[in-house]
């Protein structure tokens, strides 16, 4: 991703968003890498530094903006307890997930550059979250309530 | 896109012509051709149609796994809802006037049918996935917003069938 001449104040703050999902990441599967060994530790820390590069990727994007970068917290609350490699796997899961959701919010936008590095986060997270659950999701990133019934969502019209 | 009608000017157009519809007294041919899809509907509708054939691949696999009692028939039927549901969200987002008739054959499934065989199936639909993803992640540079984050996401979520179907195929 290079840096935007203009970026709007809404994609400043989705980046803002992405980066804080990021940060939490690189925290999380310092925890992850932790009660895991063998292949898993190692997909841990190929994991963990795919977070990295994002993070500095996302971080001079907005530096570039003319904006600061959000700081990262010194720690951060585990939405589960993690005492097993199974909760480790379990939170990488959560982590994804979590990652997947911020990005969707720069594929909303028009800034095109900024979509299409979304969208490509967005994959790759889903696909992280797929090697460690074993499962696949038919809507990652997008929050349930975002999928409903016709009508009730932007719509495109056929020429009548 | 340059020199095309815009999906605007589609429009205004489509809504000009129905006072046409409602006095004229010569008859429909008064319009003329109808007007064509706007890109971003173009798109849509390619995208649906792709997801249908998606949905007819998985269902035909599903009949030959089922067909031979092999295991994996449950993890198709599972990747095949997951299709399903794109195909409704993707469907969902397309409004059709009242009236209108879809300027789209049904899908038959009949343009790319899987090879025989379980392991060639597999193989067949682990590329037709990759490039779905690939197509749609390119798709959603060219649509709104709110249809560019439901193709971002329909992207990702047929990325991460491709490694299950490899399991799949892989002798256990």
């Amino acid at each position: 991703m290079t840096g935007a001449a203009a970026v709007s104040p809404q994609a400043v703050a989705r980046l803002q968003a992405a980066l804080a999902a990021e940060q939490a990441a690189c925290y999380g599967y310092g925890v992850v890498g932790a009660y895991l060994s063998g292949a898993g530790a190692a997909r841990a820390d190929s994991d963990w530094i795919a977070h990295e590069l994002a993070r500095d990727s996302l971080t001079a994007t907005i530096t570039a903006a003319g904006a600061d970068p959000v700081a990262a917290a010194v720690a951060y609350r585990l939405p589960i307890q993690v005492r097993s490699a199974t909760q480790a796997t379990a939170l990488a899961v959560i982590i994804e997930e979590r990652v997947a959701q911020a990005y969707i919010g720069l594929v909303g936008l028009t800034d095109l550059t900024l979509r299409a590095f979304g969208a490509r986060q967005l994959r790759d997270a889903a696909l992280r979250a797929t090697t460690w659950s074993h499962a696949t999701a038919a809507f990652p990133g997008l929050p349930g309530n975002s999928l409903s019934a016709q009508g009730s969502t932007p719509a495109i019209s056929e020429p009548g | 896109m340059a020199g095309g009608p815009t999906r605007r000017t589609v429009l205004a157009a489509s809504a000009a012509a129905v006072p046409l519809l409602l006095t004229g007294c010569r008859g429909v041919e008064v319009l003329g051709a109808p007007p064509p899809l706007a890109p971003d509907v173009r798109l849509l509708r390619s995208a649906i149609e792709a997801e249908r054939l998606m949905v007819s691949r998985y269902r035909e696999a599903v009949a030959q796994a089922g067909s031979q009692g092999h295991p994996i028939v449950s993890a198709l039927t599972g990747i095949m809802a997951e299709h399903e549901q794109h195909l409704a969200q993707l469907t969902a987002r397309l409004v059709v006037p009242a009236g209108s008739t879809s300027r789209l054959p049904p899908a038959t499934g009949a343009n790319a049918p899987l090879p025989a065989g379980l392991a060639a199936a597999l193989a067949a639909l682990e590329t037709a996935e990759l490039d779905r993803s690939n197509t749609l992640a390119s798709q959603l540079l060219r649509v709104p917003p709110s249809l560019a984050q439901l193709m971002a996401s329909i992207s990702a979520s047929e990325a991460t069938h491709v490694p299950v179907l490899a399991s799949l195929g892989r002798p256990q």
